[in-house]
């Protein structure tokens, strides 16, 4: 990697003033440090966010719980009330890589990664979402890449935790310039769906502060698929979360990961939910909703399938 | 003839590794802890091209970094590049950071060429040639026996498949690499290596150093299976890296570098006709395969061919036949020796077909092996395993699983040669009773050392703690490369001629009668002075080859995710006489763990459009961890009147053709391709959703 100098940020706006142009903040390192070994990434300078004070802090609430940014990925995982009020949350941070990773990863880290689609990830290749001319993934090996975009780049959001959070209805605190900003997790990523560039709708300079989940009376689950086991990647992931009255739903959010550049939610699916009880043949019809429109390439059209027995078996769980 | 002893304390028992303490706190000294005084770091710079007309490669800008001691061109003058990743240049330095911003200023003129990746598209007449004079797809190579047309006409089934199997990438944990020290007086190499005699005698071919003048040392070895034989293009550069700075260089190669250039299993693509009578005697065989060894037909190695081709139709003996292969070239890294090379995709293919031939016949499929398999050791071997496995209670119809988690078994075999040769040891008895047994062997990481240990404390009834074992060092007496599961039979015998002569020289000069266990010391201490050493050399009758093994898997499949779990992996293993049980049980196990690798997880996915290896890390490069490993039952035919065989090889070859046919049970569908992927498990129930046009 190219050198680089190194400063610790104690306040918000001190990490705010050290950001130059050339600058990048450092959280947990997982993403950002591999990016400059391989050259994608080569930062004069790194600004230090995890010793800001508050932002480590999981805050409970009765209206609702406020992660800082700088919490561990780890802590998400463990946390005993974190479990029980946010399975989805709780069960996306346990599918995050290794447990050496989720002790360094944080929440912000992990809303913020950037692709890991195999050619922007190349050292030596120069695709579009690294300002080249084309994807080649489009043409090329598209098996773990989008079925829904708005844009050329056909990489995927691979940050599990916005999946568990979108569905959370979770509001995500940005620092932008002088004022804090509150984000909703399709906020968060809106910019990703039509900007082949973009990883996320974070401008350079613009940090996140914290996450507030809303503790709703209701139940949410969070499940994937991989290749392995275990410490890979979501090939699908989905998350669901509903509120009940008298076991019919009355409000819900079905969410889907690795199949987007962003966390990828239909209003209509989610509409569809609404007064009724979950069973089979709904969640069946949710998951037609979700994936119509779906665009396989060569390569990943497995992920349409795989996708539909994700949201049924995520759905069916929230009844328990 | 000398035979083993009938009664033993240590052989063919649970022993600890002799260098497990050594391993566990970090004291042991692998290649890439090795710093002697002054090293550098060494780097190689890599094509960036999959083909290329290099015209000019200028080294001014790398030799002006601060750090930099060396800088040097693989080769001067114009050259044609192959493939991504080949080696340019080479550079070393104080820092690992002052040589990565060397090779970022090493200037390379190229013209790039046209080039092919992947073997569908290299066999066609308009794909570019790799190498100028020849077309990508060599001609066939055929063997023939029997009439087969009329043979086919007479088989009660017949049935058809197309098999293929993967690029499968290199990846001990520990990369391929040196620290040599290039001086005056000779070349001193620290190696990750599976042969130090063959990096001693490569070394000084290479470099026009006598092998008296070049010693090769390794100590511990993070692994090696196949590929790390010769010293490689990284050995070379390293010591010559090493002349020209003056200083020890280290160049130990990145996970990036063990990815594109260091050697893998080709790939096979096989057609398969296989045909047998109403009672399931196979009557006719036809396969056309091809497969890529990437630019070459390997690399030198001494564990086998590193070429595409495999053994066919396995394990079986067939009266009507007809075989074809053929090598297709490609812009890639070539093949190297791969554990066992060419049997796990034989028996992949094989094993496969032989499973769709029983299911069509209504045969239980280890019916039709017991039908076929000529080796009485296998025979005994399903009998033993399929009862142990459970296998009558647990087979069932193709595809008749309830539920959308489906279970089901599948079995496969397999055979090795293996066997011993060519190697010396010496004992060294010293004075006060401690004793040093030395011979130029190497540890893969398969337990020589203890195994070592085990034979001369049985022999002398001391304690395998007592041995002081010496290996890795080309200054003791010669062994062999380890390939070929040799390593065992080699070392075992020359050990026991040493032990054995060693303990009569020291009875005749002593005087004691029987100077073993609780004489020991005292016996000892009579020699006087002088230490008392005593060669040794392989002796026939202690060690044989040819085995056979016989492996049962148990799946379970989601037919709604795609996504396969191997439960269970019973694997029934003749190996002759077990000399260190623990080392060999943990041989079979990262055996069956890379098998599961094939099976499920493990591919190299080249880029058609840029020429380059995709995934060049562990992370898109999958291979099994904890979660994935089955719960894996060993059953060791234990046969000591065979003496010592080898087992690293045989035990990775049948996994894969288990789990593929336990899959194909669980579904009623066969995925044909490895590594079976949720993606493909998902096309095969046709639940894929075809793309856009």
């Amino acid at each position: 990697m190219k050198a680089f100098q190194y400063v610790t940020a104690q306040s918000v706006d001190s990490a705010r003033d050290w950001l130059g142009p050339r600058a990048s903040y450092l959280a947990g390192g997982n993403d950002l440090l591999a990016r400059m070994k391989e050259y994608l990434a080569d930062p004069d300078l790194l600004v230090n966010v995890k010793s800001i004070p508050g932002l480590a802090d999981i805050e409970p609430g009765d209206g609702h719980w406020t992660l800082g940014a700088q919490v561990t990925i780890a802590r998400i995982e463990q946390d005993p009330q974190i479990r029980k009020l946010f399975p989805a949350l709780h069960e996306a941070a346990a599918e995050v890589g290794s447990l050496q990773i989720r002790n360094v990863a944080t929440l912000g880290g992990n809303l913020a990664q950037h692709s890991r689609c195999w050619y922007y990830r190349h050292r030596d290749v120069v695709c579009l979402k690294k300002k080249g001319p084309t994807c080649f993934a489009r043409l090329g090996e598209n098996k773990f890449h989008s079925l829904f975009t708005g844009n050329p780049c056909i990489s995927t959001v691979v940050s599990n935790l916005s999946i568990a959070l979108a569905a959370l209805g979770a509001v995500v605190l940005v620092q932008q310039g002088k004022q804090t900003v509150r984000w909703s997790i399709a906020d968060l990523y809106a910019k990703a769906w039509d900007n082949p560039i973009a990883h996320h709708s974070l401008a350079h300079g613009d940090l996140i502060l914290k996450v507030e989940i809303p503790v709703e009376p209701g139940r949410s689950a969070y499940g994937q698929i991989s290749e392995k086991g275990a410490f890979d990647w979501a090939l699908v992931s989905c998350a669901a979360a509903a509120v009940f009255d008298d076991g019919r739903v009355k409000q819900a959010r079905i969410v889907l990961g690795a199949v987007a550049p962003v966390p990828y939610q239909v209003e209509a699916a989610n509409d569809l939910l609404k007064g009724k009880k979950i069973d089979e043949p709904l969640a069946a019809r949710a998951a037609d909703r979700l994936l119509a429109g779906a665009e396989p390439l060569e390569h990943n059209g497995y992920k349409i399938p795989m996708a539909r027995a994700l949201i049924q078996r995520t759905l069916l769980k929230l009844m328990g | 003839m000398p035979t083993w002893p009938k009664e033993t304390k240590y052989i063919g028992r649970h022993v600890q590794r002799v260098d497990g303490p050594a391993k566990v706190t970090g004291s042991a000294r692998y290649t890439s802890d090795v710093q002697p005084e002054g090293w550098l770091y060494g780097m190689i710079l890599r094509s960036r091209w999959p083909a290329a007309k290099i015209s000019d490669i200028s080294l001014e800008k790398a030799r002006q970094v601060p750090g930099i001691k060396a800088a040097i061109l693989v080769r001067e003058g114009e050259r044609t590049i192959r493939y991504y990743g080949e080696e340019l240049a080479a550079v070393a330095g104080t820092s690992k950071q002052a040589c990565l911003d060397a090779l970022r200023l090493i200037e390379v003129t190229a013209s790039p060429l046209p080039f092919v990746v992947k073997e569908t598209e290299a066999l066609k007449d308009s794909s570019p040639p790799v190498w100028e004079k020849s077309p990508n797809l060599s001609k066939p190579k055929v063997v023939e026996k029997g009439d087969l047309a009329k043979a086919f006409g007479e088989c009660a089934a017949v049935v058809e498949g197309f098999f293929t199997t993967p690029v499968l990438i290199h990846h001990p944990l520990e990369t391929h690499g040196n620290t040599v020290s290039w001086t005056d007086e000779g070349i001193t190499a620290w190696a990750s290596t599976q042969g130090i005699f063959s990096v001693r005698d490569g070394l000084a071919g290479n470099l026009n150093v006598e092998q008296s003048k070049v010693r090769v040392i390794s100590e511990f070895m993070g692994g090696g299976f196949g590929a790390k034989f010769g010293p490689g293009i990284e050995g070379a550069l390293a010591a010559r890296l090493s002349k020209a700075a003056k200083a020890p260089v280290k160049l130990m190669l990145t996970r990036f570098d063990q990815s594109l250039a260091v050697g893998n299993r080709p790939s096979s693509f096989q057609k398969i006709k296989l045909g047998a009578s109403a009672d399931g005697k196979l009557l006719a065989y036809e396969l056309d395969a091809y497969g890529t060894a990437g630019i070459g037909s390997g690399g030198s190695t001494e564990g086998g061919g590193g070429g595409a081709e495999f053994p066919a139709p396995y394990i079986y003996t067939i009266p009507n036949i007809r075989v074809s292969h053929r090598g297709v070239t490609v812009n890639a890294g070539s093949a190297r020796a791969f554990r066992a090379p060419g049997h796990p995709p034989a028996s992949f293919g094989m094993e496969s077909i032989l499973d769709e031939l029983a299911v069509k016949l209504n045969l239980d499929p280890v019916e039709i092996r017991l039908k076929n398999d000529p080796s009485p050791v296998r025979q005994r071997e399903y009998q033993l395993g399929a009862e142990r496995f459970g296998w009558k209670q647990k087979y069932h119809r193709p595809g008749s699983s309830p539920g959308p988690v489906k279970t089901g078994v599948g079995c496969a075999g397999a055979s090795w040669g293996g066997g011993g040769g060519g190697t010396q040891a010496e004992a060294q008895i010293n004075p006060d009773g401690s004793l040093e047994i030395r011979c130029g062997t190497q540890d893969l990481g398969t337990g020589t050392k203890t195994l070592i240990a085990v034979i001369a404390a049985d022999l002398l009834q001391l304690k395998p703690d007592q041995i002081q074992v010496r290996i890795g060092d080309t200054r003791f007496p010669p062994s062999g490369g380890s390939g070929g599961s040799t390593t065992a039979a080699s070392v075992s015998p020359a050990v026991f001629d040493a032990c054995t002569q060693a303990l009569e020289a020291l009875q005749n000069q002593t005087g004691v009668a029987d100077a073993r266990g609780d004489n020991w010391k005292a016996a000892c201490k009579k020699l006087g002075i002088n230490p008392l050493i005593v060669g040794g050399k392989w002796q026939p009758g202690l060690s044989s080859s040819g085995t056979g093994g016989v492996q049962f898997a148990e799946v379970e499949v989601d037919a709604d995710t795609g996504f396969v779990r191997v439960k269970k992996i019973t694997c029934v293993q003749d190996c002759g006489m077990v000399v260190s049980r623990l080392t060999c049980e943990s041989q079979v196990n990262g055996g069956i763990i890379m098998g599961l690798g094939y099976a499920l997880y493990e591919q190299r996915v080249m880029d058609s459009t840029t020429g380059v290896v995709l995934n060049p890390n562990f992370e898109t490069y999958k291979l099994p961890g904890l979660a994935d490993v089955p719960q894996i039952d060993i059953i060791l035919l234990d046969m000591p009147e065979r003496g010592v065989i080898g087992i690293g090889e045989p035990v990775t070859i049948p996994t894969a053709a288990a789990i593929a046919n336990a899959v194909a049970n669980a579904l009623g569908v066969r995925i044909g391709s490895l590594p079976i992927t949720p993606d493909k498990v998902l096309a095969a129930l046709g639940k894929t959703q075809a793309a856009h046009a």
